[in-house]
C-alpha cells in the first residue's frame, strides 16, 4: 500500500518498507512520503506498526527490506546520530543524574561541543520553552509538564531536521496534555519544521497534524487532512477509528446507484440515499455508517424519519447529549444538542442526510 | 438505632479485646526475641572486647590463668613495639595500594562485562554470561595452586601485582551489574543513541552513574574483601616488605616466640580501616552483602 503525502517536496521517505521480526511482519511493502515542513501524525491502534515506523525513521529498529530517505540522502544504513532527526520518548528518557541543563546539553556534549556553546544553546532552548527557572533542577524535581518541555528541549537543541515524536503526551493528565497540545502545535507553528508524531489518541491527531496517517496492521489505511479523514473515510477501519463517539454501522439492501447517488431499503423497510464515488457499485447486501452527531431527531411517525427507535439511556454531557436509541437496526449512538429534551423510553424518529451518509462493501471499502 | 446494630456492637467489642490480646502476646514474644538477639550480639562481640583489652595488658598478665575482664596495669607498650619495632609501615601501604587497585580495576572490568552482556549484542555473549556464571560457582581457594603456577612462571611471585592478578576475578560483580544494567529502561539508551553517543559513553555517562549506588556498594565491599584477605597475599609474597597488613601479623614475633598482646595489636590496627570504612557506610555495605546474596535490595 503506498500513500502520497501533499504536493510539497518529500523530506521523509520511506520506500517500500517491510519489518520483520523473525516469523512476524510488522510491516509489509509500506511506502509514505512525508513533506517538508509538515506536522504528520502516525495513528493507529496498539500493535499497527506506527511506532516501528517511527523507529525506522529515527535508525533504531533496521529495515528489512525497503529504504529510508531523509532529504532525499539516502539513510537506511546510517546510524541514528547521523541522519539529523531528534526524537521525544514516550517515556521521556531524562537522564535522572543530570540536571535540566545537562540533559538539554547532553547530544553537544557528546558532539564535543564548548561548555560556552552548550551553556548557550541550553539557554537557547529553555527559553523557548520557558524552563529558565529550572536548568540547575534534576527531572526528578519537575512536573509531568515540565519533564515533557525538557525532553522536547533536548530535541530543540540538535536543530534537527526532523522532530520525531513517539506518544509525547500520553504520560500527562488530561488537562496538560490539552496544554501541551497547545504548545507542541506553537512549536511547530514557529519552526516550521518537519514534525511526525505518533499517537493512538484521534483527538491528539485531529488536533495537531496537518495531515493523519491511518495505519492498520502494518498497512497504511488512509492518508489525509483531519477534515478529509472525518468527511470521506476511504474504509471502515478509518470511519469507525476517526470521531467520538464512534460511527453507527449496520446492514442495509442496495437497490440503484445513478449519477452518484445510490438507494438503500434500511432495516425497517424505509429507504434512504447516501453519496457514492467509487466507479463499482454492487448491488446487494452493504454497510451503512452514520456518525452520531450527522443524525436528524423527529417525532417517530414524522415522513422524514428513516428510523423508528425508543430511547434507552440518555448521557448529558452539557455541551452535547448522547442518546442509546433501540431501532430495527440494533442500538445506535446518537447525539444531539446539549439541551435536547428527550427522556428514557421516549418514542422518536431518526432522519439521515445523504451527504453524511456512508456506504461501505463487504470488503470495508467506502463505496 | 437499628436492632441488628444493637447486635453488633458486643461483636465488635470482643474482636477488639481479641485484637488487643493478640498484640500483648505480640508484644512478649518481641520482648523475647529482643533478649535472645541481645545475647547473640553479647557472644559474637565478646572475643572483639577480649581482643581489645588483651592488647593493654601486659604480656605476664595476658599469660595468667583466669579470666581478667578488665587489665590490672594499663599499657600501651605492645602498640609502641608495633607501631616500632615492625615494618607496618609498609605494610599499611601494601594492602591500601593493593585494595585500592583491586577495588579500582574489579568495578571497571566489571560495569564493562556487565554492560557488554547486558546491552551489546556479539556472538558468543551467551556463552560468556553461562561461562561467568560457572566461574561464580567454582571456589576461589580451589585454584590457588593453579595461581601460584602461572603467577610464578610470569615472574609476579613476591610483587604487589602479583598480589592484585588473582583478585580479579570478580564474577559476583559482574552478575550484579548485568542484573541492573538490564533494568535500566532501554530509552535512556535509545535516547543517548540518537544524541549520538557511543557505547563506552553510553557506559561512563548513563549507564554507571545512573546506578551509582550499586557501584559504591560494590566498590566498598570489594575493598574490604581485598584488604581482609589473608591465604592468597600470604602464599604470593614472602619478603616482609611487600607484605600486606593481614600477612604481616604472622611477622610480629621476636626471639622468645609468639607474644600474644603483640599479635593482637597489630591485628586491631589491620582491622581499624575496615572497620571506619564499615562504620562510616554501614547501610551501602549492608546493601551490598544483600546484592551478592542475590537480593536485589
Amino acid at each position: 500500500m503506498s500513500a502520497q503525502n501533499g504536493n510539497g517536496s518529500p523530506h521523509v521517505e520511506l520506500r517500500q518498507v517491510t519489518k520483520r521480526y523473525g516469523p512476524v511482519t510488522a510491516i509489509s511493502d509500506l511506502t509514505l512520503t512525508v513533506e517538508k515542513g509538515s506536522f504528520t501524525a502516525l495513528l493507529g491502534p496498539s500493535g499497527c506498526g506506527k511506532s516501528t515506523m517511527l523507529r525506522m525513521i529515527a535508525g533504531l529498529e533496521a529495515i528489512t527490506q525497503g529504504r529510508c530517505f531523509i532529504d532525499g540522502a539516502d539513510v537506511t544504513d546510517l546510524p541514528p546520530a547521523q541522519r539529523r532527526i531528534a526524537m521525544v520518548f514516550q517515556s521521556y528518557a531524562l537522564y535522572p543524574h543530570m540536571t535540566v541543563r545537562d540533559n538539554i546539553a547532553f547530544s553537544l556534549s557528546i558532539a564535543g561541543a564548548s561548555r560556552k556553546v552548550q551553556r548557550e544553546r541550553a539557554l537557547e532552548a529553555a527559553r523557548i520553552l520557558q524552563l529558565e527557572p529550572y536548568l540547575d533542577r534534576r527531572p526528578a524535581e519537575l512536573s509531568g509538564g515540565q519533564r515533557q518541555r525538557v525532553a522536547i528541549g533536548r530535541a530543540l537543541v540538535r536543530k534537527p531536521e526532523v522532530f520525531l515524536f513517539d506518544e509525547p503526551l500520553s504520560n500527562l493528565d488530561a488537562k496538560l496534555r490539552v496544554q501541551m497540545r497547545f504548545e507542541l502545535a506553537k512549536l511547530h507553528a514557529d519552526l516550521r519544521t518537519t514534525m511526525i508524531y505518533v499517537t493512538h489518541d484521534q483527538t491528539e491527531a485531529m488536533t495537531l497534524a496537518d495531515t493523519i496517517v491511518v495505519l492498520d496492521r502494518g498497512t497504511i489505511s488512509q492518508v489525509g487532512s483531519p477534515l478529509d479523514l472525518y468527511n470521506r473515510p476511504a474504509n471502515k477501519f478509518v470511519a469507525a477509528f476517526i470521531g467520538s463517539p464512534s460511527m453507527n454501522f449496520f446492514g442495509v439492501d442496495l437497490v440503484g446507484a445513478s449519477d452518484g447517488l445510490a438507494s438503500v431499503v434500511l432495516p425497517g423497510g424505509r429507504g434512504a440515499r447516501a453519496r457514492v464515488r467509487g466507479a463499482s457499485k454492487p448491488e446487494g447486501a452493504v454497510e451503512l455508517g452514520v456518525r452520531p452527531e450527522h443524525f436528524g431527531l423527529t417525532g417517530v411517525d414524522d415522513p422524514a424519519a428513516a428510523l423508528p427507535g425508543a430511547v434507552v439511556i440518555v448521557e448529558r454531557l452539557g455541551s452535547a447529549t448522547i442518546l442509546y436509541v433501540d431501532t430495527p437496526a440494533g442500538q445506535l449512538i446518537v447525539q444531539g444538542d446539549g439541551n435536547l429534551a428527550v427522556r428514557p423510553g421516549e418514542q422518536i424518529g431518526l432522519s439521515l442526510v445523504e451527504a453524511d451518509v456512508h456506504l461501505f462493501d463487504a470488503s470495508g471499502v467506502a463505496l | 438505632m437499628t436492632a441488628s446494630a444493637d447486635l453488633a456492637a458486643p461483636l465488635a467489642t470482643d474482636a477488639g479485646a481479641r485484637r488487643l490480646a493478640g498484640l500483648r502476646r505480640l508484644d512478649l514474644l518481641g520482648l523475647g526475641l529482643t533478649l535472645i538477639t541481645l545475647l547473640a550480639a553479647i557472644v559474637f562481640a565478646f572475643p572483639l572486647y577480649w581482643g581489645l583489652i588483651t592488647t593493654f595488658k601486659p604480656e605476664y598478665e595476658i599469660i595468667r590463668p583466669g579470666v581478667a575482664l578488665w587489665p590490672e596495669h594499663f599499657t600501651i607498650e605492645n602498640y609502641v613495639h608495633v607501631l616500632l619495632q615492625t615494618k607496618i609501615g609498609y605494610w599499611y601501604v601494601n594492602s591500601l595500594i593493593t585494595s585500592v587497585a583491586v577495588t579500582v580495576i574489579v568495578i571497571i572490568m566489571a560495569a564493562g562485562a556487565g554492560y557488554a552482556i547486558s546491552q551489546l549484542n556479539f556472538p558468543g555473549r551467551q556463552f560468556f554470561w553461562w561461562m561467568i556464571l560457572a566461574s561464580f560457582m567454582v571456589p576461589i581457594p580451589a585454584l590457588i595452586v593453579t595461581h601460584f603456577v602461572v603467577l610464578s612462571q610470569l615472574g609476579l611471585i613476591n610483587t604487589l601485582a602479583g598480589v592484585v592478578g588473582p583478585q580479579l576475578i570478580a564474577p559476583v560483580t559482574v552478575i550484579i551489574y548485568k542484573q541492573f544494567f538490564d533494568s535500566v529502561p532501554k530509552d535512556f539508551r535509545e535516547a543517548a543513541v540518537v544524541d549520538g553517543a557511543n557505547d563506552f559513553q553510553l557506559l561512563f555517562r548513563i549507564y554507571l552513574p545512573m546506578n551509582w549506588g550499586v557501584t559504591t556498594a560494590l566498590a566498598i565491599i570489594t575493598f574490604i574483601g581485598a584488604w581482609n584477605l589473608f591465604l592468597w597475599p600470604f602464599l604470593a609474597v614472602s619478603s616482609e616488605d611487600k607484605m600486606n597488613i593481614t600477612v604481616g601479623i604472622t611477622q610480629v614475633h621476636d626471639a622468645f616466640g609468639v607474644s600474644y598482646g603483640r599479635d593482637l595489636a597489630v591485628a586491631m590496627l589491620a582491622a581499624l580501616p575496615v572497620a571506619l570504612v564499615y562504620l562510616v557506610f554501614q547501610r551501602r555495605v549492608t546493601q551490598a552483602i544483600m546484592l551478592s546474596a542475590g537480593i536485589k535490595g
